[in-house]
């Protein structure tokens, strides 16, 4: 962040500098947005989501307190706010899952490799609710062990048991795609 | 040497959790577990294997990216500049004194506004009146409703 700390960088934003709020949009709007694709399953709502997360933020910088990475803070209200929009949604049997199509594959992808793509963002969708975080936030997002656990609120070990049970579950659903990866 | 001790179990715990990239694992564990998977490989292998064939699948996902608008929608919405109070101060006072603040002009100019709303007011209620002409008629021993009826 060359030379100026993200505090500085908050409190500059919050006191309506331009270009301090644009550098802290660039730097955690994208990480927010996948998170909450992850959860939600949907581009329209990932993104309301996470203008949401960044409507609260203007509001909390004033009295920003530096306990915890910004990113941090932003995909821990982003969490929140997808677990509630989860809640009110009515469950979806498995056999009712739409197919998805990443409109960001490239043409020269063989179709054998996004048909692969399509199966792992299909298994990941399936994970219960926490596993599917814990997944998001370490493995896919590359955040720390103590920085997802504490985004999610959680212990360093349940992070861990998550990550663990996350991952089996795929292991046992993509036993064949992953036996052409070996 | 790193002064941490792991036990295989927590090596098998943290590939489970983590994956195969030791880059993944926690900062605190990753030098003696790299240390004890390279004393005993063996033990290891298959755990590895497993989780790097995972991996090399999550990694397969491209990475999202919100629309083009998203940005500018958020940035519209963000705290504008606050104006000092210097600022906000100087442009009401050079409203309400476009030639400069003149403390004795002002004082008088506050006096004589205050004089002409307080006697408007006192005026206005009619009070004043009836009592200063009660106190008159009262002093030179008229009666002023029988006078003006025996005038006319």
């Amino acid at each position: 962040m060359s030379g100026i700390s993200e505090l500085d960088q908050i409190t500059r934003a919050a006191s309506g500098d331009r270009a301090a709020q644009a550098a802290l949009v660039n730097r955690n709007m994208p990480i927010v947005f996948r998170v909450a694709y992850r959860m939600l399953q949907d581009r329209a709502e990932a993104e309301d989501v996470t203008q949401e997360t960044f409507l609260r933020a203007w509001k909390a910088l004033p009295d920003w307190q530096p306990k915890a990475k910004f990113s941090t803070w932003a995909c821990t209200v982003a969490l929140n706010l997808c677990r509630d929009r989860l809640r009110k949604k009515k469950p979806v049997l498995m056999d009712e899952l739409p197919e998805r199509v990443d409109p960001e594959l490239r043409p020269d992808e063989s179709l054998e490799s996004q048909q692969a793509l399509q199966r792992i963002d299909e298994k990941i969708a399936a994970l219960p609710e926490r596993q599917r975080e814990a997944l998001t936030l370490c493995a896919l997002e590359g955040m720390t062990n103590i920085e997802a656990a504490a985004t999610m609120d959680v212990s360093v070990r349940a992070l861990e048991s998550l990550l663990a049970r996350a991952r089996r579950s795929l292991r046992a659903g993509l036993g064949a795609d992953m036996a052409g990866e070996r | 040497m790193t002064d941490v001790t792991i036990t295989t179990e927590r090596i098998l715990e943290l590939i489970a959790a983590y994956g195969a990239e030791p880059g993944a694992w926690p900062e605190d564990e990753r030098a003696a577990a790299t240390m004890r998977i390279a004393e005993a490989p063996n033990l290891f292998a298959t755990a590895l294997e497993e989780a790097r064939a995972l991996d090399a699948m999550l990694q397969m996902e491209s990475p999202l990216e919100p629309s083009s608008g998203l940005s500018d929608a958020i940035l519209s919405a963000a705290p504008a500049p606050r104006p000092t109070s210097n600022s906000l101060l100087g442009g009401l006072t050079s409203l309400i004194f476009p030639q400069g603040v003149r403390w004795p002009a002002g004082a008088a100019l506050a006096s004589l506004l205050m004089g002409l709303v307080g006697g408007y007011a006192y005026a206005s209620t009619g009070v004043g009146y009836d009592q200063a002409d009660a106190a008159y008629f009262a002093a030179f021993g008229i009666d002023a409703e029988e006078d003006w009826v025996v005038m006319e």
